[in-house]
């Protein structure tokens, strides 16, 4: 079933770069929120709640695993960790954004890629 | 699989993310608040960060949700809502639906009792019955018990079987002594190993041991059955050990069969099982068990591992071969080896042909109630057009509204077959009781995962089919003119969808009244049958004092004092013995030589059936005797040579001659013919003329009481046993009843047939009325409009009426006569049942598609009426 309601970002967006930002390292909600809105430079602005779908979603596929625990702050926190899938499946979700964003790149500039 | 472990788990799931998205909102708001805000503000400015938390919960919830599950609950929620908002609607369908289902559940029920519920043995597989079978002869007639001798050699020596047991076909009726006084039982004679090879265990005591099976054992044992143990010993836990006094000998009861156990054969119920051995003391047959000319024992063999039915079969045809050695014909008996079933293999071809029969009449009607409900539901989606409309405009797929549209159907569908199943459990008990009392089979007919099944499959299926048309009709068609509220006129391609299913009802409901009437007439008919003799004031009692180990002298003495007391009781004008009396279950036949006629081919004299009668017999039983004279007590001697012929035997050996002093030969004796009586029925009502011959009955042990009375035949019985009792209380009459009661069984298929073919022709009959007065009352409020035009336009109301009219009549009519056609080819099938009418009697076939049309004129002209009440201006300005 394809969630179908409208969003800031296209579909398996924001999985990936949930899955990227685990990847370096294992976090909470609210700090994978907080790095996504840093490492964008806060260009993208996303429901901070939309992250939670989402995880679930990864977390139905098992591309990442959660579990309970106190965070250095000393906070109650569910931490979110990718699981051996979870990796290979960003791999590829990577290389084919990189084949769709090439493709979208060559169409919205087209002189560019009689220079290539 | 993983949404079965994800249903469990979702509880904590939810509750984890709702957890975790409060520590969020609680973080994000100590982060605001570290950055100089107010509580109140942080926390609202977190929250509009966040998102619309509800929406985004749901959503991670439905992460985790089975969705087709899911929308399926909410399709079935929708789906009641729906039919709640128009009970005439589903009212309407759900008891067509419930009454076709009801009917089908019910003959299931029995076709389920009879054919196909094992009996409770174990590993039925590999368990065999064996009966001989003639090759000369077909039918049931072929089969044949085995004798006694006949089973032991079989048993000691096949190579097939691990176990060969035997047991006595028959439900030996036993006097039990208890309180002073008989009570009458039912015991089966069995083998040793009966229940060994069966793989019956005992709830409590032991099965028999080898050596209780063996002629004057000092030990005689019985195993009782466990209602039995309940109902009449009370369930007492130390029964095993006490003593049974049968048929004036006592037995030790050594143990108890389970509840489920009631024996391998449909009909019986046994109250105790004894061994073989115990056939001379039990039923006083001394001869029986050494005698290679009774065959009175079916077989029943456990298979080796590895051996198939075919190859037990060939080794057992083998053996018997080897029995009959001696008899010339021998070589004609074979082996017949069959599953071990309730209703065994040469009888399950009449009990499926009945049963078929009964399951073709209800098929037939459920398809009746089928059309009814794809009708309704037809109706009720051209009102519902708009709201069809709204939802695909919403954006709901095809798929999603045909789904929505058969949930709706399958809810009536599963309601009606609810409400079948209540119908079966309450009519199973009526249907029971046909069968007359007084006849000692006794049928379960549980209401099992079988009947549960099928109720289910049936109710699935008629929902599919009467929701499917209707749903893939209601949803191919434009959006726009629904949602801009047009009306729709009658679309001819809808119209004559709805026309034919009316069409097929009618015809269908006219071959079931056709069936119907002529079974009913045929009932009539067998009732008003002649049987011979008279069927009122006559009371009946069946004895066998031989069973308590009288000799032939005390049987005399008995049965002359029977009569001599019976014939001075009050009301009494006569009283008469016979060994078995006409249209009973038991015959028997005597060959004889008569000058001037062979034999039938392959038979050395002529087969002649007979009674042994008392004098005074032909006076009480009202046959009345055409020439000579009856018998007389003169004629009651070993040397008489007296006999009585009937008018048929008469006219058959004799035409034109007078037979009084003619003469026939049986064996060594020379018979003389003293009388004449009227020829009777002997085996069945619906029998031609049959050969039938009287001898003098000089003493047997088992005998016919016939009684004629003034007064009632219910004060008569009581009396009659209250005689009986004063001679020996611990005689039990097998049989007391009234002559009417008697001819239950002779009627009892005419009766049966007649009864319920009568109700399944009523259903169809109502099915069918409500469905064409539902389809032209439908078509008058689809024509409310060009009703209305032309009555403006100076139509009167007759010419109204006259239009629907002639719509709904002229479906009736192609109903009626595809109905004759079809009539003609199905009623064939009834030609067996019937009694004095043909299948295609033309009276009934008119009469009956009459009183069809003019049940369909009626159900036309109500709504034809309405509609010619219809006010053109009220319905004009409506546009």
């Amino acid at each position: 079933m394809t969630d179908s309601s409208p969003r800031d970002l296209f579909p398996g967006a924001l999985e990936m770069m949930i899955l990227e930002s685990l990847r370096r390292q294992p976090a909470h909600g609210y700090a994978l929120v907080q790095h996504i809105q840093h490492r964008s430079n806060n260009l993208l602005q996303v429901e901070e709640g939309s992250l939670y779908p989402a995880l679930q979603r990864l977390l139905k596929a098992k591309l990442v695993k959660a579990e309970w625990g106190i965070s250095s702050t000393n906070r109650r926190v569910r931490t979110y960790q990718i699981t051996p899938a979870g990796m290979r499946h960003l791999e590829d979700e990577i290389s084919s954004f990189e084949r769709m964003f090439e493709g979208i790149a060559l169409v919205l500039n087209p002189g560019k890629s009689i220079v290539n | 699989m993983s949404w079965i472990p994800n249903i469990f788990r979702r509880r904590i799931l939810y509750s984890d993310l709702a957890e975790e998205m409060r520590l969020h909102l609680e973080e994000r708001t100590e982060q605001l608040m570290r950055e100089g805000m107010s509580r109140k503000e942080a926390e609202l400015a977190a929250r509009r960060a966040f998102g619309n938390r509800t929406v985004l919960e749901e959503r991670s919830r439905a992460v985790w949700q089975w969705p087709t599950l899911e929308s399926i609950w909410a399709d079935v929620c929708y789906a009641l809502r729906q039919l709640k908002n128009s009970p005439g609607f589903s009212i309407t369908v759900i008891l067509s639906l419930t009454l076709g289902l009801g009917a089908n559940t019910t003959i299931f029920t029995f076709v389920n009792a009879l054919l196909l519920r094992p009996p409770a043995v174990a590993d039925a597989g590999h368990l065999v019955e064996m009966m001989q079978r003639n090759a000369k002869a077909s039918g049931i007639e072929a089969y044949l018990p085995l004798s006694y001798p006949g089973y032991s050699l079989l048993r000691e020596h096949n190579r097939t079987l691990a176990g060969f047991a035997a047991f006595d076909g028959d439900p030996r009726p036993v006097s039990w002594s208890h309180n002073g006084e008989g009570q009458m039982v039912f015991g089966q004679l069995v083998s040793s190993n009966f229940f060994s090879v069966l793989g019956v265990e005992p709830v409590l005591g032991r099965f028999f041991k080898p050596d209780e099976d063996k002629l004057g054992t000092s030990a005689p044992a019985v195993v009782i059955s466990f209602s039995f143990w309940q109902h009449e010993l009370g369930g007492d836990g130390s029964v095993v050990g006490h003593t049974l006094v049968l048929n004036g000998s006592s037995y030790t009861v050594v143990g108890v069969a389970p509840p489920s156990f009631t024996g391998i054969l449909i009909g019986t119920k046994h109250d105790f099982w004894a061994p073989l051995a115990m056939t001379p003391t039990l039923i006083h047959d001394p001869d029986r068990m050494g005698s290679d000319t009774s065959f009175w024992l079916f077989g029943v063999g456990r298979l080796k591992p590895g051996v198939l039915k075919s190859e037990a079969q060939a080794d057992l045809t083998v053996l018997i071969r080897t029995v009959h050695s001696s008899d010339p014909n021998a070589a004609t008996l074979d082996a017949s080896v069959f599953p071990v079933q309730l209703v065994p293999s040469p009888f399950r071809g009449y009990v499926a042909a009945f049963t078929g029969l009964l399951m073709a009449a209800v098929g037939l009607v459920l398809l009746i109630a089928c059309a009814n409900a794809a009708n309704l539901v037809l109706a009720r989606a051209t009102t519902r057009r708009r709201e069809l409309a709204v939802r695909s405009a919403l954006g709901a797929s095809r798929f999603r509204i045909i789904r929505q549209a058969l949930t709706e159907s399958l809810m009536l569908s599963m309601m009606g077959g609810a409400g079948g199943l209540l119908l079966a459990y309450w009519s199973i008990p009526a249907l029971l009781s046909l069968k007359p009392a007084t006849i000692p089979v006794s049928i379960e007919a549980p209401l099992d995962w079988r009947v549960f099944s099928f109720a289910f499959a049936a109710s699935l299926l008629s929902g599919l089919a009467f929701g499917m048309v209707p749903a893939l009709r209601s949803t191919r068609r434009d959006l726009l003119p629904a949602l801009k509220d047009e009306r729709q006129l009658a679309g001819p391609r809808r119209s004559r969808l709805r026309g034919s299913i009316v069409v097929a009802q009618i015809t269908i409901c006219l071959v079931l009244l056709i069936s119907a009437s002529l079974c009913v007439r045929s009932l009539f008919n067998a009732r008003s049958i002649d049987p011979g003799f008279s069927t009122h004031n006559i009371a009946v009692a069946q004895l066998d004092p031989g069973s308590l180990g009288y000799t032939e002298a005390q049987d005399r003495q008995f049965y002359r004092q029977l009569l001599e007391r019976v014939r001075a009781l009050p009301g009494v004008s006569s009283a008469s013995l016979s060994d078995n009396l006409p249209l009973g279950t038991s015959r028997s036949v005597h060959g004889v030589h008569i000058d001037g006629f062979t034999p039938p081919p392959g038979q050395d004299s002529i087969p002649i059936q007979i009674a042994n009668v008392a004098p005074d017999f032909f006076n009480t039983m009202g046959i009345p005797v055409l020439n000579g004279r009856e018998f007389t007590t003169q004629d009651i001697h070993p040397e008489s040579t007296g006999v009585i012929i009937n008018q048929a035997m008469a006219m058959h050996f004799w035409p034109g001659r007078n037979p009084i002093g003619q003469h026939l030969k049986e064996d060594k004796q020379t018979l003389e013919i003293i009388g004449v009586v009227k020829t009777g029925k002997y085996r069945s009502l619906g029998e031609d003329p049959l050969d039938f011959m009287y001898l003098p009955l000089d003493s047997q042990p088992q005998e016919f009481l016939v009684v004629r009375t003034r007064a009632s035949e219910e004060a008569a019985l009581g009396e009659i046993r209250r005689v009986i009792q004063s001679l020996d209380p611990n005689i039990v009459p097998m049989e007391m009843e009234s002559i009417s009661q008697y001819m239950a069984l002779p009627l009892f298929a005419a009766h049966t047939t007649g009864v319920l073919l009568a109700m399944f022709g009523s259903v169809a009959l109502l099915l069918a009325t409500i469905g064409l007065s539902g389809v032209v009352a439908y078509s008058v409020s689809q024509r409310t409009n060009e009703i209305g035009v032309r009555m403006a336009l100076g139509a009167n109301r007759l010419d109204v009426v006259r239009l629907i009219l002639k719509q709904g009549m002229l479906l009736a009519g192609i109903g009626i006569v595809l109905g004759l056609a079809l009539s003609f080819a199905a009623t064939r099938v009834l030609a067996g049942l019937l009694y004095g009418i043909k299948p295609g009697d033309p009276l009934t076939f008119g009469a009956v598609s009459l009183f069809l049309g003019a049940v369909a004129f009626l159900s036309c002209y109500v709504p034809a009426r309405r509609a010619a009440s219809i006010d053109p201006m009220k319905s004009l300005r409506a546009e």
